[in-house]
């Protein structure tokens, strides 16, 4: 019972969290950004600085960092942004080489492929339905423009999570009638505890993803490895999509980049599942899966669940709102169904109905 | 930046948990990072605070009113006292179904102190005699306490030792087993 009002309130908050993704998105970046900025806000606390400062300073370095950073990356940006058209519309051809050139050494093996002239009918319709890359460019460009207000919230958000959780949980805590106090105090510790278990999980994930990839790229001797490694590791956030998109990456960098070498291309492939098998059966039950104290089966279920409710940001947000979702509703069980602390919370309302009306 | 590592205000918030015996060692900045960790609550009189064999998240300082202490008798506490010998002063026999009382506390004492050594049942039930005024500490935000701040936390748990070795000092002469614990 407990647990299918758990999956129905997971599956009603995606929804809702669906429809509202402007605020949803910087909040969740900016949970990410708390729990990585955390740490050092806590050595700051353990050698006696106040909560207040810590966090303000700890912000101010991130974002200090950050627009050095930014500075340093501008020149480089700026010329990829000149050249992005071309950038994108070269890979996008390696990666359409590619394709043809794998499906022509199919039809040179297969005569049912060749007759039926299986890498023109895909060439053709690839063609007919991609159009052009500035078509897509102008759309993409226009979203990541109106988006960069909503996602510099995130820092703002992450500071006043550093600086005011604690107040929060008071706050959330001072609203609880007695009779609950203790178990609500409780459940707000385990909400804390998940999350943090989840998203620090979630930075260690990325952080063994990148290291593991940019490794394989780099033996195989493909550019940048380090930044691909990342962008991919980022991907992966968004399950199964996230995995998908990224591998096409890596394989269309292989594909443009190596031309004459279509062998690195199905090897970038080959290091991407590789990754992708380590992922799922040794990093993520290691760092995440471990966090939430889910089944596996639970967990592969629910992404399906989150996909299919509420797309792609269903299938990010599945996992952390269920895991709190989790806690709340096996605590709020826990109470509901606990006959003495209704009857305690019973008894106190009648003393301060009693109080209220004793002198009318 | 002397100042930001060490803030040393007070006010008579601070004063006041300072005059608490759990916190009488704590200096005016350490004082201020705990009052960050405390949580307020007010009971009317007769209302209970805890249950005995619930579980205990946390310990509460009596700031204003009076708090008793009783524990549900069964019978055991009877057959206990009968084949030590003895009946005990602390638990005089009674009739199952009974509530015995075991203490009254006042401001600046504190209860429930075990909840935040370990995670066992409250051993007795508390209940506001006079409508009352209580700080809570919560279990896991001293064990966070204990991380970040082990020298605050070493002072509290001091104290909590001596107020837990005056506890058994007082029950073994209750029980004339004093013997045992010189």
């Amino acid at each position: 019972m407990v647990w299918a009002a758990i999956i129905a309130a997971t599956c009603l908050l995606l929804l809702v969290f669906q429809k509202m993704l402007w605020l949803v998105v910087p909040f969740l970046l900016a949970l990410i950004l708390y729990y990585f900025l955390y740490p050092p806000v806590r050595a700051l606390i353990y050698r006696g600085m106040s909560r207040d400062a810590a966090a303000s300073v700890v912000t101010l370095v991130f974002l200090a960092l950050l627009v050095i950073v930014g500075i340093a990356l501008m020149p480089w940006v700026a010329r990829q942004i000149a050249d992005w058209q071309n950038t994108v519309e070269r890979y996008a051809e390696g990666g359409m080489r590619l394709l043809d050139a794998s499906l022509r050494a199919l039809e040179a093996h297969w005569a049912t492929l060749a007759r039926a002239r299986l890498a023109d009918t895909v060439a053709a319709r690839l063609t007919q339905g991609a159009g052009s890359v500035g078509d897509h460019l102008e759309p993409i460009a226009i979203g990541i423009m109106a988006w960069t207000p909503s996602l510099l919230l995130a820092p703002f958000l992450a500071f006043f999570f550093l600086r005011d959780g604690r107040r929060f949980k008071r706050f959330l805590s001072a609203a609880v009638p007695n009779a609950f106090f203790e178990k609500t105090l409780f459940l707000l510790h385990e909400i804390d505890r998940t999350s943090r278990a989840y998203f620090q999980g979630l930075i260690n994930l990325t952080v063994l993803d990148t290291l593991t990839l940019a490794a394989g790229l780099w033996l195989l001797g493909i550019p940048g490895p380090l930044a691909l490694g990342l962008i991919c590791a980022v991907l992966a956030w968004v399950p199964y999509v996230g995995s998908i998109l990224g591998g096409l990456l890596v394989v269309l960098v292989a594909a443009t980049d190596f031309p004459d070498a279509p062998g690195m291309a199905y090897w970038a492939v080959a290091l991407f599942i590789g990754v992708r098998l380590l992922d799922d059966f040794v990093y993520m039950p290691l760092t995440i899966g471990k966090s939430l104290e889910l089944h596996p089966l639970v967990t592969v279920l629910m992404i399906f669940v989150g996909g299919a409710v509420a797309g792609v940001p269903g299938l990010m947000l599945v996992l952390p709102v269920l895991g709190v979702v989790m806690v709340i509703g096996e605590t709020i069980g826990l109470i509901v169904t606990d006959p003495r602390l209704m009857a305690r919370h019973r008894h106190a309302r009648a003393l301060r109905r009693q109080q209220a009306s004793s002198d009318l | 930046m002397v100042s930001l590592f060490h803030p040393r205000k007070t006010s008579p918030r601070l004063e006041r948990l300072h005059s608490l015996s759990l916190f009488v060692n704590l200096t005016p900045a350490e004082l201020q990072i705990v009052d960050g960790l405390l949580h307020e609550r007010h009971y009317l009189g007769g209302e209970v605070i805890f249950d005995e064999g619930e579980e205990g998240q946390a310990i509460y300082i009596v700031a204003s009113g009076e708090v008793r202490i009783s524990r549900h008798e069964n019978g055991d506490g009877g057959s206990v006292a009968q084949a030590a010998g003895h009946e005990s002063t602390l638990h005089p026999r009674r009739r199952q179904g009974d509530s015995g009382q075991l203490a009254q506390l006042g401001p600046g004492t504190f209860f429930g102190e075990l909840a935040l050594l370990d995670n066992s049942p409250r051993s007795a039930q508390a209940r506001a005699v006079t409508p009352c005024q209580l700080i809570v500490f919560f279990r896991d935000d001293f064990v966070g306490l204990l991380d970040t701040h082990a020298r605050i936390a070493s002072k509290i748990s001091r104290q909590l030792a001596c107020h837990l070795g005056a506890r058994m000092r007082n029950m073994a002469l209750a029980v004339g087993a004093h013997q045992h614990l010189v």
